[in-house]
């Protein structure tokens, strides 16, 4: 097919799409609070319990009602910078799941391990999610970063 | 578990070091992540062969720009051994596999969405020719990532940490092409009391040629026909499932209840057009609620 027939072609399929209608309540995940470590020292250790509401990460959910979802957390082993690292650990008790919002009775969950959970009756479920930076005697100073990455998808669907 | 270390003393530290934490004590700062995901609407797509188009509407809720990538991705749910849910995908399915992820492209594949900002993003499939009439599938992987890290600048005499955050929304995307028909068979249903709830399973087996999109309705009924607990749950067949749903207990009278399934293909959160109706199942159960102790 030449190009230009082959371009008019696409133009005209992606002109014909669908008008877009509203279907349910569409899924939503939100990075509402990153995970807070506080002053850092070299040689000591910063573990951020999920319980803890100022300082662990806190992402939100919403979608459809009662419906079950997968939540996978992508989690660095390490934060980088300054030529070195600073290792970062995650443990079985790391992550937490509400359909409340709030940190009491939190469902404990290893953030290392995709979670299958339901969000509440009105659509809703937040994870929490602490961690524990553990910087070493001979630790540089300087500016560190790394990447979480959080995925969710129904599975409703 | 990670081992925990003593902290050490600050008498273990030469003076500079100890001047260089207390500085660190007065501007070393862990940084809050900033980024939110996008809004992405709807969370399902259907596809057809007669206009091969689609499209997703991508919203940025935001303060921050969120910079957005759209790939594909075949999967689709599953149960493990215990009725878990979870979602199957494989970055190279089987040759037989009916995934569309291969010839479904998204336009744009890269956007950047500043805050506030809808886009609508086209969706184009390009099947191979001769393709079998059926249903085929896909994940479209929506991945926002945006805001910045605050760390750096002029101090270099502290440690400073930052997060960023990086949000993925997989949604389904469907794509028919000629006759498809769906249904599913209810069998192995069985209820008993674990815990503080009734735990159900069941085996549901998808027929025909496309997903079967539905909703399982569950009720506990006493010795007199009285509704005493219900749950409704959306779920999906793609072949076959063996889930397990909960019905809490407690306040329940001890006794011989019945535990009424219905299986059918309401859904109020696709469109009508993605719906393929198929016929409703049924099943009941005995379930025994003992004393409590």
């Amino acid at each position: 097919m030449p190009p230009t027939l082959r371009s008019l072609l696409v133009a005209a399929l992606l002109a014909a799409a669908p008008a877009l209608h509203a279907q349910g309540r569409p899924l939503r995940a939100d990075g509402v609070r990153g995970l807070t470590f506080g002053t850092v020292f070299p040689g000591i250790q910063v573990p951020v319990p999920a319980s803890d509401a100022a300082r662990s990460a806190q992402f939100d959910i919403s979608g459809v009602k009662n419906s079950s979802i997968q939540i996978t957390l992508l989690l660095p082993s390490q934060l980088t910078g300054a030529g070195t690292t600073i290792p970062l650990t995650f443990g079985a008790a790391d992550g937490g799941y509400s359909l409340t919002g709030s940190t009491a009775g939190l469902m404990p969950f290893d953030p290392r391990v995709p979670l299958t959970t339901v969000l509440s009756n009105s659509g809703r479920g937040t994870v929490f999610l602490g961690g524990t930076l553990v910087p070493p005697n001979s630790q540089r100073a300087g500016s560190y970063v790394g990447t979480i990455t959080i995925t969710v998808a129904p599975l409703s669907l | 578990m990670t081992p925990r270390r003593t902290p050490r003393s600050f008498a273990a530290f030469p003076l500079p070091a100890l001047a260089l934490l207390a500085l660190a004590l007065v501007v070393g700062r862990a940084t809050p992540l900033r980024a939110q995901g996008v809004l992405v609407a709807p969370q399902a797509v259907f596809m057809d062969h007669r206009t091969r188009a689609g499209a997703i509407e991508l919203y940025n809720p935001g303060t921050e720009p969120a910079e957005v990538s759209i790939s594909t991705l075949f999967g689709y749910p599953v149960t493990d051994s215990s009725g878990v849910t979870t979602l199957y995908t494989s970055a190279a399915p089987d040759p037989d596999a009916p995934s569309a992820a291969g010839w479904v492209q998204a336009f744009p594949r890269r956007l950047k969405l500043a805050p506030g900002q809808r886009q609508t993003v086209r969706l184009m499939a390009r099947p191979p020719q001769n393709l079998p009439d059926g249903e085929y599938w896909t994940r479209l992987v929506i991945e926002a990532s945006g805001g910045r890290v605050d760390v750096g600048g002029a101090d270099s005499t502290s440690i400073q940490v930052g997060l960023l955050l990086k949000v993925r929304t997989v949604i389904a995307l469907l794509y028919r092409k000629g006759g498809v028909s769906t249904g599913v068979a209810l069998s192995n249903l069985r209820a008993n009391v674990v815990g503080d709830s009734v735990a159900v399973r069941m085996r549901l087996a998808r027929e025909g040629n496309a997903a079967y999109l539905g909703q399982v309705h569950a009720a506990l009924l006493d010795a007199r026909g009285r509704e005493a607990r219900s749950f409704a749950a959306p779920m999906a067949v793609y072949y076959a499932l063996e889930p397990r749903y909960s019905l809490p207990v407690a306040g329940l009278a001890p006794g011989r209840y019945t535990l009424a399934l219905r299986v059918d293909t309401s859904r109020d959160d696709i469109t009508t057009a993605g719906v393929l109706a198929g016929r409703a199942v049924r099943d009941t159960v005995s379930v025994v609620v003992p004393p409590r102790r």
